[in-house]
C-alpha cells in the first residue's frame, strides 16, 4: 500500500468495559456499528491516514479492553502514546466514576505529555442518561482535558473527536511543546516527511561475556 | 268539289245578271257576248280595260265612235245581265256552299281543339312517366360516381392519417397491426396512382414504414433489457409480415451487444464523474474505491437482466419454433423456411456463449481497472460473492465454467490475499512491537474455536487427541452446492420474475455464507451458548487461589494479545479459503507466514541477551526452521521489498532485572504462547489438509514437522537467558577454581561453591514463584525452566572442573560429591525426578576412570564436550605422556574433520 504521511501518532482508547471504545474505534475506521459487540480480548488495533491542518497524519490506535482482568495485558500499549480518548458510557455512572483511574493510568503510563480527550459515548441514548454534560465539562475542566460528548451509533462527534485530539498534537509539535524526536512521543515521522526517525538501533547481541561454552 | 263549281263561275264573263238576260235577251244576248272580244276576259291586274279601249277607238268619225260605244255599251248591259244572272243563279249554291264551309270550320275547330288536348294531355304523360326516370337514372349514376370519388377521398384521408394510426397501434403494441396497415395503404396507394397526390403520399408511406420498422427495432431493442413473450411474439409476427424475421434476428443480436456495452456504461456512470468521451475502461478506472462493490453489483445486475433476456429469448424459441416448424416438404419456400429458422436456432445458441464473453470481458475490464486488492476484507469477499454468483450465473445461462473469470477470480484473489497479508503482516509486526507479553486471561480450556472467527469451523474441527477423525466433508459438500446452485439461480432466469440473484447483495444483513451459497453452520447445542462462552471466555482472577503452587495448573493457557490477533486472522484467512478454495494452499500458506513471524519475533526478542554459546542450545531442526524463516525477513534492515521487515526490538521490555529474572516471565510468556499458537495450528491442520488438493498436503506435513513440531525447542534457548544469568557464572568458575582438586584423600563436605550455587538456584526458585503468580505455569514449563537451569549447571560444572589442570583420584571424587550434592538440592528444589543433564557432568568427571582405550573412544564420539574439556580431561586422566599427545592430537583432528 502505497500511504504517505507525514506524522504518526499513536492513539489510546480507554475506559471501563462497554463504554463503546471499540464502536467508536470501529466507527472512526469507517466499519458498520454493531449492536451487540463481544468484549475486547486484549487490545485491537486500527489506524486511518486524516488530514489535519493540511498534514496527512496517520493514526494509530489501540483500542484496550476495558474488562479488569486485561489491565495488565493492555497497560503496555499504554506507553509512548502521543493521545488518547478517554471513554464513558452518559448512561453509566460507574463508568464516569472510574474516569480518575484510568486518567492516572494514562498519565503514568504513557508519555507525560499525553493529550487526553474526554468522550461521552452513547449520546444517542439521551433517555438513559446518568452523567450529565456539565459535571462531564466540570471533570475535564479540572483535569485539563478536552471533552466531547459522541454516538458511535450515529456517528456523531466520533471524527471530531480524534481530529479535535490529532490537531491539540500538532499545534504541541509546532509550538515546540511536544517533540516528535524524543523516544516515546508518541510520535513519529512518517514516509512524507524528509526527516525520518532513525530506525531505533537495535542492541547489539552482547558478545558472551561468559567463558562457558555450552 | 264545291271549290270546282265555283273556279267555273268565276270563268264565266264578268257583270251581267243571269235571269234579267234570259229574260229579255236571251238570244241576242248571246250573240252580243260571242261579239265581246277575248282580251276583256282577262284578268283586270294584267290588263286595263279603259286603255284598250281608247287605243282601239276609230279615229275618223264621230258615228263610228258612237256605234263602237254603243256596241260596247250593249256589251257591258249583256254582260252585267249575265252576270247578274249568273250570281243569281249560283247564290243557293253559294249560301248552300257557304253553309258547308261554315260546317266544315266549326269541325275544323273542334279538331284542332281535341288536337291540342291530346297534346296537352300527351306531354302531361310523357312529362309524368319519361323524366322522372331519366332523372332518377343520372342521379343514380351521378351517385355512383360521387361514392366512388367518396371512397377514394377516404381512401386518401385515411391514407393520410396512416401515419397517426400506426402511431397508435405501435402505442397498443399491434406492432402486426401496424405493418399490415401500412402494406395495405401502400398497396392502396400504388393502385390509385392516378391521383396526383398520391405520388406523395407514397414517399410518405414509404417514410412511415421505415419509421415504424425504426420504432420496431427499438423495440427489439428494449427486448435485450427485459424479455416480453408477449412483444416479442407480435414483434416476430410484424417482422415475419415484413418478410425480415432473419434480418430481425441478426439486428437482435448487434441489439444485444450493444445493451451489454450500454448497460455497463450506464451501471458505472453513476459512480463516475465527468463520463464525457470516457472509455469503459477509463470509467472503470474513476470509480472510487468504496463505491465499486456496490459498482460492480450494478454492472452484474444490469449484465444479468441481458443474459436473462436473451436466454428467455432462447428459451422461447426452443419453445415455441417447433410449434410452427413446417413438415419436410418440397416446396421451396418453405424449405427456405426451414433453412432460415435452422440459422436462427444455430445463431441463438452461439448468441449464449457470445454474449456470455461479452459480459466477462466487461466485468474484468471492470475488476482489472478496480484495484481489487486495496479493498477491505468484506467489500473484498462481497466482490467475490458477486463475481462467484456470476460464475454460477453463466454456467446455468449457457454451461460455461467461465474459465476466465475463474482465473481471474483466482489471480485477483491471490493478489488480494497477499496485499492483505501485507496488511496483516505489518499490523502483526505492530502488535509484536508493542506487545507486553503479559499473559492474556483466557479460560485454562481456550483453544481457537472459541474465538469467533472460527465459529464456523467448528465443525470441521476437533480439539480432541484424536484428531483423525476430523470431517473433511468440504470436498463432498461443494459439488453438491453447485448442483444446488444451478437450480437456485435458474429460478432467476423465469419470466415472471423480477428478482436477479445478485439482489441478496443489497442486503445489509447478509453473511459471506448467505454470498457464497454455503450451508449454513448448523447451530447446534454447542454453538448455541457460544457468545456466552465467549464472555466467560476468561478465568477470573479469583478463580485460581494464588496459594495454589504453580505444578499443579495442569492446564494452563499462555496466550498474548497478539497470540489472539494471530489466531483471528488465521480464521479470516480460512474464510477466505472457504470462499476461495482455489487458492486454498497459497492462503494457508500465508497462514503459515504469519505463525513463521511470531516465532521468529519471540525468539528475536528474547535471545538478545543469550550470552553463552548456543551449539548445543538449538537443535538442528531449530537452527533450520529459524535459519528458513529469517531467509525472509530483512533482517538487516535493508528496506528489501521482497522480504517482511523485521519487527524493531521494543524499549519497553525491560530483560535486565535480576528480581524479575531477566524478564523471565515475558520470556515464558512469549515462548509459551508461540507454543499454544503451534498446537493450535496442528489443530487446525486436519482441516487444511482437507482443502488442499491432495498432492499439496505434503507442504503442510513439512509445516507440520519442521515448523510446528519444534517449537518447543525454543524454550531453552529462550530459558537459557534467564538461567544462565540465575547463577553468576564468573563468580561460580573463580570459587571453583579455588577448590583443590589434586587431594589425596576422598572429602566428606563438598565444596563452599555447591551452597553459593544452591543459593542462587534458591533465589531463582523464590523469584520463578513469584513469576507464577502473574503467569499461570504448568508443569511442563516449570520442568523446561528447570531443565534449562539444570542445563546451564552442568555445563558450568564441567567448565569449571575443566578449568582444573590438576587433579587427583580425590578430586575426581570431590567433584562427583560437588555436584551430587548440587542436584540433590536442585531436585528438591526444582521437583524435577531425575533432575536432567546430570549425564553431562557425570560422564564429563567419569571419563578420567577410563582407560586409555575408553578414553580414546570417549574423547572421538563425546562431540557435546568441547576441545578444550577433552583437553583438561586428558591432561588430568593419562599420565603417560605419549598416550597424552596421542589423544590430544586426536582431539584437535576432530575440529577438522567436523
Amino acid at each position: 500500500m502505497s500511504e504517505s504521511y507525514e506524522y504518526l501518532f499513536k492513539f489510546l482508547v480507554i475506559g471501563s468495559a462497554g463504554t463503546g471504545k471499540s464502536s467508536l474505534l470501529n466507527n472512526f475506521i469507517g466499519n458498520k456499528f454493531k449492536e451487540d459487540r463481544c468484549h475486547t480480548i486484549g487490545v485491537e488495533f486500527g489506524s486511518k491516514i486524516v488530514n489535519i491542518g493540511g498534514k496527512s497524519t496517520k493514526l494509530q490506535i489501540w483500542d484496550t479492553a476495558g474488562q479488569e482482568r486485561f489491565r495488565s495485558v493492555t497497560r503496555s500499549y499504554y506507553r509512548g502514546a502521543a493521545g488518547a480518548l478517554l471513554v464513558y458510557d452518559i448512561t453509566s455512572r460507574d463508568s464516569f466514576n472510574a474516569l480518575a483511574n484510568w486518567l492516572r493510568d494514562a498519565r503514568t503510563l504513557a508519555s507525560p505529555n499525553i493529550v487526553i480527550l474526554l468522550v461521552g459515548n452513547k449520546k444517542d441514548m439521551e433517555e438513559a442518561r446518568e452523567v450529565t454534560f456539565t459535571e462531564a465539562s466540570q471533570f475535564a475542566q479540572e483535569n485539563e482535558l478536552m471533552f466531547l460528548e459522541t454516538s458511535a451509533k450515529t456517528g456523531e462527534n466520533v471524527e471530531e473527536a480524534f481530529l479535535k485530539c490529532s490537531k491539540t498534537i500538532l499545534a504541541k509539535i509546532e509550538t515546540g511543546e511536544l517533540d516528535p524526536e524524543r523516544i516515546g512521543s508518541g510520535i513519529q515521522y512518517g514516509t512524507g516527511t524528509s526527516k525520518r526517525l532513525a530506525a531505533p538501533k537495535k542492541p547489539a547481541r552482547t558478545p558472551s561475556d561468559c567463558a562457558c561454552h555450552v | 268539289m264545291l271549290s270546282e263549281a265555283t273556279m267555273e263561275n268565276r270563268h264565266g264573263p264578268p257583270g251581267v245578271n243571269s235571269r234579267s238576260l234570259s229574260a229579255a235577251h236571251s238570244a241576242a244576248d248571246l250573240e252580243v257576248l260571242r261579239e265581246i272580244e277575248n282580251v276583256y276576259f282577262q284578268p283586270s291586274s294584267e290588263f286595263d280595260a279603259g286603255r284598250y279601249v281608247l287605243e282601239h277607238a276609230p279615229t275618223t268619225s264621230c258615228d263610228e265612235i258612237e256605234q263602237v260605244f254603243t256596241k260596247l255599251k250593249r256589251q257591258q248591259q249583256v254582260v252585267s245581265g249575265k252576270a247578274l244572272h249568273l250570281i243569281s243563279q249560283q247564290r243557293d249554291n253559294c249560301d248552300k256552299e257557304f253553309k258547308e264551309i261554315q260546317n266544315i270550320r266549326e269541325q275544323l275547330t273542334t279538331t284542332l281543339q281535341t288536337c291540342q288536348k291530346a297534346r296537352e294531355q300527351l306531354r302531361a304523360a310523357s312529362n309524368h312517366l319519361t323524366i322522372s326516370t331519366f332523372v332518377i337514372l343520372a342521379n343514380f349514376r351521378k351517385r355512383q360516381i360521387i361514392r366512388s370519388v367518396l371512397k377514394s377521398l377516404e381512401l386518401l384521408r385515411s391514407l393520410r392519417s396512416v401515419e397517426t394510426d400506426v402511431a397508435e397501434l405501435l402505442l397498443k403494441k399491434e406492432y402486426y397491426g401496424a405493418i399490415e396497415l401500412i402494406l395495405k395503404s401502400k398497396k392502396a396507394a400504388s393502385s390509385h396512382k392516378e391521383y396526383t397526390c398520391i405520388a406523395d403520399l407514397a414517399t410518405r408511406l414509404q417514410d412511415t414504414l421505415d419509421m415504424t420498422e425504426e420504432k420496431l427495432d427499438a423495440i427489439l431493442a428494449s427486448i435485450c433489457y427485459r424479455f416480453d413473450e408477449i412483444i416479442f411474439r407480435k414483434l416476430r409476427k410484424a417482422y415475419a409480415l415484413l418478410g425480415k424475421t432473419q434480418a430481425a434476428m441478426e439486428q437482435l443480436h448487434m441489439h444485444y451487444s450493444s445493451a451489454v456495452n450500454e448497460s455497463s456504461i450506464e451501471a458505472v456512470k453513476n459512480y463516475v464523474g465527468d463520463t464525457i468521451d470516457m472509455k469503459f475502461q477509463d470509467m472503470c478506472m474513476s470509480v472510487q474505491p468504496t463505491k465499486a462493490p456496490i459498482c460492480l453489483l450494478n454492472l452484474c445486475e444490469n449484465l444479468f437482466l441481458i443474459m436473462k433476456s436473451y436466454y428467455l429469448l432462447v428459451d422461447w424459441h426452443a419453445k415455441y419454433d417447433g410449434e410452427e416448424s413446417i413438415p419436410i416438404s418440397n416446396n421451396v419456400f418453405e424449405i427456405e423456411k426451414n433453412v432460415s429458422r435452422e440459422y436462427i436456432r444455430q445463431k441463438l445458441n452461439a448468441g449464449l456463449v457470445r454474449i456470455w464473453h461479452d459480459v466477462q470481458a466487461k466485468v474484468s475490464t471492470f475488476l482489472k481497472s478496480s484495484g481489487l486488492e486495496e479493498y477491505p476484507f468484506e467489500k473484498f469477499i462481497q466482490m467475490l460473492g458477486i463475481l462467484r454468483k456470476l460464475t454460477q450465473v453463466a454456467e446455468v445461462f449457457c454451461g460455461d465454467k467461465s474459465d476466465l473469470l475463474q482465473d481471474f477470480i483466482k489471480t485477483q484473489s491471490v493478489l488480494y490475499i497477499k496485499n492483505y497479508h501485507k496488511g496483516r503482516m505489518e499490523e502483526l509486526k505492530l502488535f509484536l512491537e508493542n506487545e507486553g507479553w503479559e499473559q492474556c486471561p483466557v479460560k485454562s480450556t481456550f483453544n481457537l474455536l472459541n474465538l469467533q472467527e472460527f465459529k464456523q469451523f467448528k465443525k470441521y474441527l476437533s480439539v480432541r487427541s484424536d484428531t483423525s477423525l476430523v470431517k473433511t466433508q468440504s470436498d463432498g459438500a461443494s459439488s453438491v452446492h453447485s448442483q444446488d446452485d444451478s437450480v437456485y439461480i435458474s429460478k432467476y432466469f423465469k419470466q415472471n420474475t423480477s428478482h436477479t440473484p445478485f439482489e441478496i447483495f443489497r442486503c445489509e444483513n447478509i453473511t459471506n455464507d448467505d454470498i457464497f451459497g454455503l450451508e449454513p453452520e448448523l447451530v447446534s447445542d454447542d454453538s448455541d451458548d457460544e457468545p456466552e462462552e465467549l464472555k466467560r471466555d476468561f478465568v477470573d482472577e479469583n478463580d485460581r487461589l494464588p496459594n495454589e503452587s504453580p505444578s499443579k495448573v495442569k492446564d494452563s493457557v499462555i496466550v498474548t494479545n497478539t497470540t489472539l490477533s494471530v489466531l483471528r486472522h488465521c480464521g479470516q484467512y480460512l474464510q477466505i479459503c472457504r470462499y476461495l478454495p482455489q487458492i486454498s494452499l497459497e492462503v494457508v500458506m500465508l497462514m503459515n507466514q504469519l505463525f513463521d513471524y511470531y516465532f521468529f519475533t519471540a525468539h528475536l526478542f528474547f535471545t538478545v541477551d543469550l550470552n553463552v554459546a548456543s551449539t548445543t542450545l538449538y537443535t538442528p531442526k531449530l537452527n533450520s526452521v529459524l535459519k528458513r524463516i529469517r531467509n525472509n525477513i530483512d533482517v538487516a534492515n535493508a528496506g528489501d521489498v521482497d522480504k517482511i521487515p523485521c519487527p524493531d526490538p521494543p524499549q519497553h521490555l525491560n530483560l535486565g532485572i535480576e528480581e524479575s529474572l531477566h524478564g523471565l516471565s515475558e520470556r515464558i510468556v512469549a515462548v509459551e504462547s508461540v507454543i499454544f499458537l503451534a498446537k493450535q495450528y496442528e489443530i487446525l491442520q486436519p482441516y487444511l489438509e482437507s482443502i488442499v488438493s491432495s498432492h499439496q498436503r505434503m507442504i503442510l506435513e513439512y509445516f507440520k514437522d519442521n515448523t510446528l513440531a519444534v517449537v518447543q525447542d525454543l524454550r531453552i534457548p529462550v530459558y537459557m537467558c534467564s538461567a544462565s544469568k540465575a547463577v553468576d557464572a564468573r563468580t561460580a568458575l573463580i570459587a571453583m577454581s579455588q577448590v583443590k582438586w589434586d587431594v589425596k584423600n576422598v572429602a566428606v563436605e563438598h565444596s563452599a561453591y555447591v551452597d553459593m550455587i544452591i543459593r542462587k538456584i534458591q533465589v531463582f526458585a523464590l523469584r520463578l514463584e513469584n513469576i507464577a503468580t502473574k503467569v499461570t505455569l504448568n508443569s511442563e514449563i516449570l520442568n523446561s525452566i528447570w531443565s534449562t537451569l539444570s542445563k546451564f549447571i552442568v555445563h558450568l560444572l564441567v567448565e569449571g572442573f575443566s578449568n582444573a589442570t590438576k587433579c587427583s583420584n580425590g578430586g575426581r571424587g570431590l567433584m562427583q560429591l560437588d555436584y551430587r550434592q548440587l542436584f540433590l538440592k536442585l531436585e528438591k528444589i526444582s521437583g524435577l525426578k531425575p533432575v536432567p543433564f546430570q549425564d553431562y557432568v557425570d560422564k564429563y568427571v567419569k571419563a578420567y576412570y577410563l582407560p586409555r582405550k575408553g578414553l580414546e573412544e570417549f574423547v572421538l564420539e563425546r562431540v557435546e564436550y568441547s576441545n578444550k574439556h577433552l583437553m583438561a580431561l586428558v591432561t588430568c586422566a593419562c599420565e603417560n605422556k605419549k598416550d597424552r599427545q596421542a589423544l590430544s592430537a586426536i582431539i584437535e583432528s576432530r575440529d577438522s574433520a567436523v
